[in-house]
């Protein structure tokens, strides 16, 4: 970029691109900076290797479908290890260490850098809030945020996820343990319905077998590879991949409309800020530092958008010294969960699929979902082995199953499985349903992300998370959790394992930057002009348990019409 | 706490040939590092854990929690070492319910109740993810920077689960139970 932007965007992940894409097609120049690699960008053709030859890039020509199909190996230590994975949380360079976070308990928290963020490994799972939580909750209203969310299916696009073995199993059990088909995007009571997915339809040549699976994987539409946590890569062209990270949806079209800049391998550390005629504080640029060199600069912009997600807004709020207000980086909610595995005997399966396998790896990582208000949710999963055996049997806050006495009949084993016990669940991998009891999780004061008074890293004091669900939370987590036994026993399961995860498994993080209390209704920040939050920090609450991706999109796309209006 | 791994050929291969402890010492080794001055220092996790689990064990040996066997798992091994499978898994519950003297652990887990908790876990975690991912079949260049490592074989455990690896796509289309077109009517 020759000149300033008009609009600097700090993050491109679920929402900095969505804010960019809206904001360049309305005339207004911006500069997305994101702190991790771009894959897919011939700039930078071994993003992992070396810096490349340029520092950023705005012309659509310039992305490439069959890098991107390269880098993404779909193999899930390469792309999903929390320490040197491609998507994990951290700079380019993978013989480096991953960025560190204080987060003291048994915990993983996903968080991942690169152009596309956190989208790189989603699951693409784009529903919208449940709109009483909206209206008796939140300071807008639900139907303020329809036509966003409409703009955003429409973009994306979103789809309503394919029937494959796994879902149809857990229809059959969600229908037999008494809940019905709820067919609706704005969901105001329980049952289960398919996800409504930002993945392409699959091509309408899927089951011939005239056209090969490597063809199809050219062509465009999902092939139910079960690769979207690594970042599916099948498609004819960059912006025709099947999943609809915003590496592929979002970034591309803010490109084209000539007025988008993407700057990778670029950690912003701090938002600069001065007074205007009237005395009051307002953004006016920012401190960077390349990741490959550690060179800082200083950029100037009219406007400045957070958009890093929900633990790094409020770290660089706090690491920039802005004004004092007590809910950065508090109220943090979380995606509080619980998973339960069946397994299903061949037998079975043949009578309800006509197969003797679920084969969980096959089709959307997650296709199906129980809408439960007041409670939250349930949704399928098949991942992949490793990520399996990682977070159903060696992720507890039960310990280990071969310890303990068991309490009830709920469940034949909890907690972390060793030895015999774990190879025996592992064999019959092929033939399991997990489910996922997620919690519409209340927001407390004590939930928050605060810098380590002890601990620096080459971006300044680290982010120290913590985070202790309320008794409500623990109370619906259970309530969940037992619904999805139920539906798994419905559904014939002969052997049910309750992981019991523990509380700081963090995922879809929210409300950290809340509307209300840190930012307005626009998503501005109260104490500092000229400066917006676009991301899942700027949740009022955890919108009822949806996932909540295309809220952001939504609040996004609604954020670019304020701030023009009001700012261009 | 994992499983021993047969071929199939009648060769076992044990975890130690699958390499799965190396991949836990890298993980630790490369989780952490921290700003000083002009040094960017990166904070070693193995050595200090695999002390932590010694002292550990030690406790519940001397409290006769756990029996230590005379003989070792590894040449020149600590107390962990020389315990049943059973007792080396009451010593990770020991550690992560805090039943030990904290004072006596090594740093960064010398009275670091948070530390404790998170490495024992993620010593849980990387174990089950290093065993049933694909990264023992990286083989001789699995500890080569990470982008320089290659798949030398298939691996095992995912032959053993069932698990066709890569897919280019599956043909399991069951049909839509409902599109965006028919709710938005």
């Amino acid at each position: 970029m020759k000149r300033d932007p008009d609009v600097i965007v700090i993050g491109a992940g679920g929402g900095g691109p969505v804010i960019a894409k809206e904001l360049g097609e309305l005339g207004i120049s911006v500069l997305v900076l994101e702190a991790g690699p771009w894959y897919g960008n011939k700039k930078w053709p071994e993003p992992n290797e070396n810096r490349g030859a340029a520092k950023e890039s705005s012309d659509p020509g310039d992305l490439d479908g069959s890098l991107y199909r390269r880098q993404l190996t779909r193999l899930e230590n390469d792309m999903d290890d929390q320490v040197s994975g491609k998507f994990r949380w951290g700079a380019a360079d993978r013989r480096r260490t991953p960025w560190y976070r204080n987060i003291p308990d048994p915990a993983l928290l996903w968080q991942s850098a690169g152009i596309g963020g956190s989208t790189l490994h989603y699951y693409a799972n784009s529903l919208r809030a449940f709109p009483e939580v909206i209206d008796n909750e939140w300071p807008i209203n639900y139907s303020d945020l329809v036509p966003y969310y409409e703009k955003v299916e429409a973009t994306l696009p979103v789809e309503f996820a394919p029937t494959t073995s796994k879902e149809a199993l857990f229809y059959y059990g969600a229908d037999k343990a008494g809940f019905s088909l709820n067919q609706t995007l704005d969901v105001t009571s329980s049952g289960y319905r398919p996800q409504p997915n930002a993945i392409l339809p699959p091509n309408e040549h899927l089951m011939d077998p005239n056209y090969s699976l490597e063809e199809l994987s050219h062509m465009e539409g999902c092939t139910l590879s079960g690769h979207c946590g690594q970042g599916c890569p099948y498609g004819p062209a960059l912006d025709k991949m099947a999943k609809r990270s915003t590496t592929v949806s979002y970034v591309p079209l803010a490109m084209k409309t000539g007025n988008v800049t993407f700057r990778p391998n670029t950690f912003v550390t701090k938002v600069l800020t001065d007074y205007n005629t009237s005395g009051n504080r307002q953004a006016s640029g920012v401190q960077i530092r390349d990741t490959w060199t550690g060179e800082t600069e200083e950029l100037r912009a009219k406007v400045v958008v957070m958009a890093a997600g929900c633990v790094e807004t409020p770290r660089l709020w706090l690491n920039s010294d802005l004004p004092y207000n007590p809910w950065v980086g508090r109220g943090l909610t979380n995606h509080y969960m619980d998973m339960v595995t069946g397994t299903f005997d061949e037998e079975t399966l043949m009578g309800i699929l006509g197969s003797p396998s679920t084969n969980p790896f096959a089709g959307h990582t997650s296709g199906a979902r129980l809408d439960y208000p007041g409670l939250g949710m349930i949704e399928n999963i098949g991942e992949s082995p490793g990520m399996s055996a990682q977070l159903l049997f060696g992720f507890s806050q039960y310990g280990y199953n071969c310890i303990r006495q068991h309490e009830g009949d709920l469940w034949d084993q909890q907690g972390r499985l060793v030895g015999s016990e774990l190879e025996k669940a592992m064999e019959d991998y092929s033939r399991t349903l997990t489910l996922s009891a997620i919690t519409d999780d209340e927001v407390q004061f004590h939930n928050r992300v605060e810098l380590d008074p002890h601990i620096q890293d080459e971006h300044g004091a680290v982010p120290r998370v913590h985070y202790e669900p309320s008794k409500k939370s623990k109370k619906r987590r259970e309530q969940l959790t037992r619904i999805a036994t139920d539906i798994l026993r419905k559904a014939g399961a002969k052997k049910v394992h309750r992981s019991n995860l523990p509380a700081n498994y963090y995922i879809h993080l929210q409300s950290t930057m809340r509307m209300g209390f840190v930012v307005d209704t626009s998503c501005e920040a109260y104490q500092v002009g000229r400066l917006y939050v676009a991301d899942n920090s700027a949740d009022f609450d955890a919108l009822g348990g949806p996932n909540p991706t295309l809220t952001t999109q939504a609040l996004a796309t609604r954020t670019a019409e304020l701030l023009a209006s009001k700012y261009f | 706490m994992l499983p021993s791994v047969q071929t199939g050929y009648g060769t076992p291969f044990n975890n130690m040939d699958l390499g799965v402890h190396d991949y836990i010492i890298y993980s630790l080794d490369h989780s952490i590092s921290i700003q000083q001055q002009l040094h960017h220092h990166i904070v070693p996790l193995a050595y200090p854990t695999a002390s932590m689990l010694n002292i550990a064990a030690m406790q519940l040996v001397y409290s006769q929690h756990a029996q230590a066997s005379p003989q070792s798992m590894v040449s020149s091994g600590g107390m962990f070492s020389h315990l049943s499978r059973t007792d080396r898994i009451l010593t990770l519950s020991a550690l992560e319910n805090l039943e030990i003297d904290l004072y006596v652990l090594p740093s960064p887990f010398h009275n670091n109740a948070g530390m404790v908790k998170y490495v024992t876990d993620a010593v849980n975690r990387f174990s089950l993810f290093g065993y049933y991912s694909e990264w023992p079949a990286y083989g001789s260049t699995r500890l080569c920077p990470p982008g320089d490592r290659q798949l030398e074989f298939f691996p095992l455990t995912w032959q053993q689960v069932g698990y066709p690896g890569v897919s280019l796509g599956y043909r399991d289309f069951r049909g839509f139970l409902i599109t965006m077109a028919e709710v938005r009517t």
